[in-house]
């Protein structure tokens, strides 16, 4: 306070002109806000249950009301209230409160509030702290010199096994996706058809979830019961990166200086000629960065496929998992294992990408 | 060599880019197209080798009449029709040569294009074209590690390496600065004379156009509203053209990279008032 007033005083600073005040927002949009808040109120009171009611003492009478509808009108209306006295525009008032309205809707309907104050008591009650101890204390002579149950293959060989399902994939997976980008991208697309056409194909591949991918190869081919298991991996992964690289790259090659490509035109390159003396070269970097990350997303990713039955040290988890009772130590070396791992991956590619950009 | 009959170009927004142009070019000929910025030059330049499609009259260059429609006839004339732009457009990640070789695509079977391996013909005429322009020594650094002037041979130079009838220029020398900006017209000069190339050249600086040129067109709004050899274009001429008298920064040597037409007006007179401008 007391420097901004020396430092009017002491500068003559420049000709004073009327500062503008920041506009007020109209108040009838935010009576309008205000409406819409008390519609949602109604709805969440509609559409209640009544696990904890508020009495509301009001000196001649004793009003009831549900608990949480209330808090959350109270929220919604401290919310506009604030927006209104730091003289928020009305759509980003409106923007606030829909993010209250929404995240109120979507909570009440999973209880999280209700389920959420539980977890501590859960805690204390189960055997949480063997769990602790286990993960903490992992048993590295299972993950170094045991076999996987009932087989003469060493746990280390699943390692090795994951780190090959994922370079298969890595390199087949992104290769398919360079030429998909290029198909989808209307850039370096034959014609608008095509480039629609292959982008809804990518969309398919890309709304089926990696797990989902696992469990179709699976039932197609047959898994670890028939030693398929790492094929069926491989393809759920290849179809998993597919669809990422086509993705990304083909927003890179949307975004490619056209200079260079007009120029290869001009030079009478026809379009394949120009998709690759032109349009590959500026994306080069882009797919590179995008292959390194998909094959530390794959490596992330085969853990969770071995769920679906699929090789490599996701299977091996997932059998530890399932024999949980009789100790936590396996799992909880396999986790540690696997975040040096991924950590281990992550250096690598951040120095490989350093090296080539 | 290159005839315009009543060519117009319709965008296709509507706005009318070329109005009954009527131009005959002969060959060997220099020609630089001036006027002030929306002109119309850049759309008669892409015109001839139908990056910009015209839409009525006819357009020959040499014995082949342009057809926007047919890509592969548009392919084949546009291997004979060189262009260099503004930006030099070249692919800044990969080596020089690599850039002119792009040059050959039309004469290089697809397949060889595509696992990069050119033939030893197709590379001679490459280092021949960088030898023309001058930066041989410099075949296999990144295009984008070289100073505008450089980029620009290299683009003249993959140009060249299509070995074409007709050079379209598209402000070749605006990014550059004025010594290098006469540098490389001088050598787009000498290497067209050697080798009889005809040559179009758009320009908004009347300076260059009178030194370098055979002749001049002078465009606005879509016409040709003057068309005569360099000697006849007198300033009284240009003030005709331009709709306005003649400003130093029109004749001046020192040149800008940008000029001050293509700055929004409010910001030019901001700049003139000393102020940035500031609401009342
Ligand atoms: N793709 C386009 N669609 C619509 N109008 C265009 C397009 N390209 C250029 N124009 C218009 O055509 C006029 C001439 O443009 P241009 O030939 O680029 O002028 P110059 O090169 O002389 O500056 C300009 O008014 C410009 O706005
Ligand atoms: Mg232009």
């Amino acid at each position: 306070m007391t420097a901004v007033a020396e430092r009017t005083s002491a500068e003559a600073g420049p000709a004073r002109v009327t500062r503008p005040e920041p506009p007020t927002p109209p108040l009838v949009n935010y009576l309008g806000l205000v409406v819409v808040a008390v519609a949602a109120f109604a709805f969440f009171w509609w559409t209640r249950d009544d696990t904890s009611v508020l009495y509301l003492p009001l000196g001649v009478t004793t009003l009831w009301a549900p608990q949480w509808p209330l808090i959350g009108f109270l929220v919604m209306l401290a919310v506009l209230a604030l927006c209104w006295f730091t003289r928020t525009g009305v759509m980003a008032a409106f923007g606030a409160l829909t993010v209250v309205i929404f995240s109120y809707w979507a909570g009440s309907n999973i209880h999280f509030i209700d389920r959420i104050v539980e977890v501590p008591g859960r805690l204390t009650a189960g055997n949480t702290r063997e769990q602790l101890i286990g993960y903490f204390n992992p048993d590295w002579s299972y993950l170094l010199f045991s076999n996987v149950a009932g087989t003469s293959r060493p746990i280390w060989g699943e390692w090795l096994i994951t780190l090959c399902m994922a370079v298969v994939a890595t390199i087949i997976g992104c290769f398919i996706g360079l030429l998909l980008a290029m198909l989808a991208s209307p850039v370096s697309s034959f014609s608008k058809t095509s480039s629609q056409t292959v982008k809804a194909i990518n969309s398919v591949v890309r709304s089926i979830p990696d797990v989902g991918w696992a469990l179709l190869f699976a039932a197609f081919i047959g898994g670890t019961a028939y030693g398929l298991g790492a094929l069926a991996a491989v393809l759920a992964l290849m179809m998993f990166n597919i669809g990422i690289v086509a993705k990304l790259l083909g927003e890179s090659i949307d975004a490619v200086d056209p200079g260079p490509l007009e120029a290869a035109d001009a030079a009478g390159a026809n379009l394949l000629q120009r998709d690759r003396v032109a349009v590959l070269p500026a994306v080069m970097p882009s797919f590179v960065s995008y292959s390194l990350y998909v094959f530390e997303l794959n490596i992330r990713a085969s853990a969770a496929l071995g769920v679906v039955g699929v090789a490599g040290i996701g299977g091996e988890l997932s059998r530890q998992i399932r024999r949980m009772s009789q100790g936590y130590e396996n799992v909880g070396a396999i986790l540690w294992a696997l975040v040096i791992v991924v950590l281990l991956v992550d250096l690598l590619s951040m120095w490989v990408r350093r090296k080539l950009l | 060599m290159i005839t315009f009959e009543n060519v117009d170009v319709i965008y296709p927004n509507g706005f009318k880019g070329l109005d009954d142009v009527n131009v005959e070019i002969a060959r060997g000929e220099f020609v630089a197209i001036i006027g002030l910025s929306g002109a119309g030059k850049s759309t008669l330049i892409r015109a001839v080798n139908g990056l910009v499609p015209y839409t009525g009259g006819t357009l020959t260059v040499g014995e082949t009449v342009v057809d926007p429609k047919n890509k592969s006839k548009l392919r084949r004339l546009r291997s004979k029709v060189g262009m260099i732009f503004q930006q030099f457009n070249n692919v800044g990640r990969i080596s020089v040569l690599n850039n002119v070789l792009i040059g050959r695509s039309a004469v290089t079977p697809t397949w060889r294009s595509l696992i990069g391996w050119y033939g030893a013909e197709d590379k001679e005429v490459a280092f021949q074209s960088l030898e023309r322009v001058g930066i041989v020594d410099k075949a296999y650094n990144r295009a984008s590690a070289l100073s505008g002037g450089q980029q620009q041979r290299v683009a003249i130079a993959r140009v060249l390496a299509q070995d074409p009838e007709v050079i379209l220029a598209d402000e070749p020398v605006a990014s550059l600065d004025p010594p290098t900006a006469r540098k490389v017209l001088g050598d787009l000069r000498r290497i067209q004379q050697d080798l009889g190339i005809t040559c179009i050249v758009n320009m908004h600086h009347l300076d260059l156009a009178r030194d370098y040129a055979d002749r001049i067109i002078g465009m606005r709004a879509g016409r040709v509203v003057f068309d005569g050899p360099t000697e006849e274009a007198t300033d009284t001429v240009i003030e005709d053209v331009y709709q306005r008298s003649l400003t130093a920064e029109d004749i001046a040597t020192a040149d800008f990279p940008v000029s001050l037409e293509d700055l929004p007006a409010e910001a030019v007179a901001g700049v003139v008032a000393g102020e940035p401008d500031r609401k009342p």
